[in-house]
């Protein structure tokens, strides 16, 4: 009987939780990094308008 | 001050930690990659099939460390929670919730891989046999873990919950490690020992080594990854992560 199959099988879940480990922490730094970056865009946006814009007539 | 205490104390600033992390994680990764890829080169082409499995033994090399590392990030988390609940080290919060996620995947490897190996070996992927349910029952209280630290938006209290789950989880490990002595079980007994003569032979022991080197590695990469993750979440708003994100004040 050939193992083959399993022994690639059980690899191959290896890999792929590894993977799985390594790429999920990454993404949420960038998905981090991204929403300090909006969130300081956001802050600045109004200082940068002009302030009595919709208020003076 | 001593240089070691020092550090200490200047890990547990934000910032700090953050570039220490980032700093050493692709690091910790790379030498994890090259551990394990001797590991399973070693594994896959070196080793002498064996006399009564075949190449099936062959999953033991991922089996193996894959389990002991289930019970070693257990054992740290709840370490790690222990002092966050003692001394309210908020990095020892984040470290111990970071290993939750990494031990989870271990235990997931573990279970996976045993099945592959018992459906040739025992003719079933599963069965309720000591070893395999306390192991099965370890992944739930790794998910209770993640899963009360992600319940509350407050981190502080929600890491306290978790920490006190992984604290009282610990009485598994033991049963999980004495399950195949204290009852009938269909899984083997304890054939690899690091301290005295391992009943597996000696040509086949290497890769095993390398693994275990390699799969501690890893883990350290991946929970400093997870940890600057979790600390950049809880630190938001602050100037140096503005700073970090690349949008100047």
């Amino acid at each position: 009987m050939s193992y083959l199959p399993y022994v690639i099988g059980a690899y191959a879940v290896f890999v792929v939780v590894l993977l799985w480990d390594f790429l999920a922490p990454r993404l949420q730094i960038r998905r981090e990094l991204r929403a300090a970056r909006l969130r300081a865009q956001r802050v600045r946006r109004p200082a940068a308008a002009d302030p009595q814009g919709e208020l003076s007539r | 001050m001593n240089p070691v205490m020092r550090w200490f104390h200047q890990l547990g600033s934000p910032p700090y930690f953050d570039r220490f992390a980032a700093r050493w994680a692709p690091w910790c990764f790379l030498a994890a990659l090259a551990t394990m890829g001797v590991g399973i080169w070693l594994a896959l082409f070196e080793v002498p099939a064996d006399y009564q499995q075949g190449d099936s033994a062959r999953i033991l090399y991922i089996h193996v460390p894959a389990a002991w590392m289930s019970m070693f990030v257990f054992a740290l988390m709840a370490f790690y929670a222990a002092i966050a609940l003692v001394w309210r080290i908020k990095l020892c919060e984040i470290l111990s919730m970071a290993c939750a996620p990494i031990g989870a995947a271990f235990t997931l490897i573990t279970l996976a891989t045993g099945s592959i190996w018992g459906k040739p070996m025992w003719g079933t992927w599963w069965d309720w046999d000591p070893r395999l349910t306390t192991e099965l029952i370890l992944l739930f209280l790794y998910l209770g873990v993640i899963g009360l630290y992600h319940a509350s938006d407050d981190r502080r209290s929600a890491a306290r919950a978790a920490g006190l789950l992984a604290i009282v989880g610990v009485v598994l490990l033991p049963i999980i490690r004495y399950s195949v002595e204290w009852w009938d079980s269909l899984h083997q007994g304890q054939t690899i020992r690091v301290f005295g003569e391992s009943s597996m032979d000696p040509s086949m022991i290497a890769p095993l080594w390398w693994m275990v080197i390699g799969t501690k590695f890893w883990f350290a990469g991946s929970l400093l990854a997870r940890s600057r993750a979790d600390n950049l979440r809880r630190e938001a708003g602050k100037d140096w992560v503005r700073r970090l994100s690349g949008e100047s004040t």
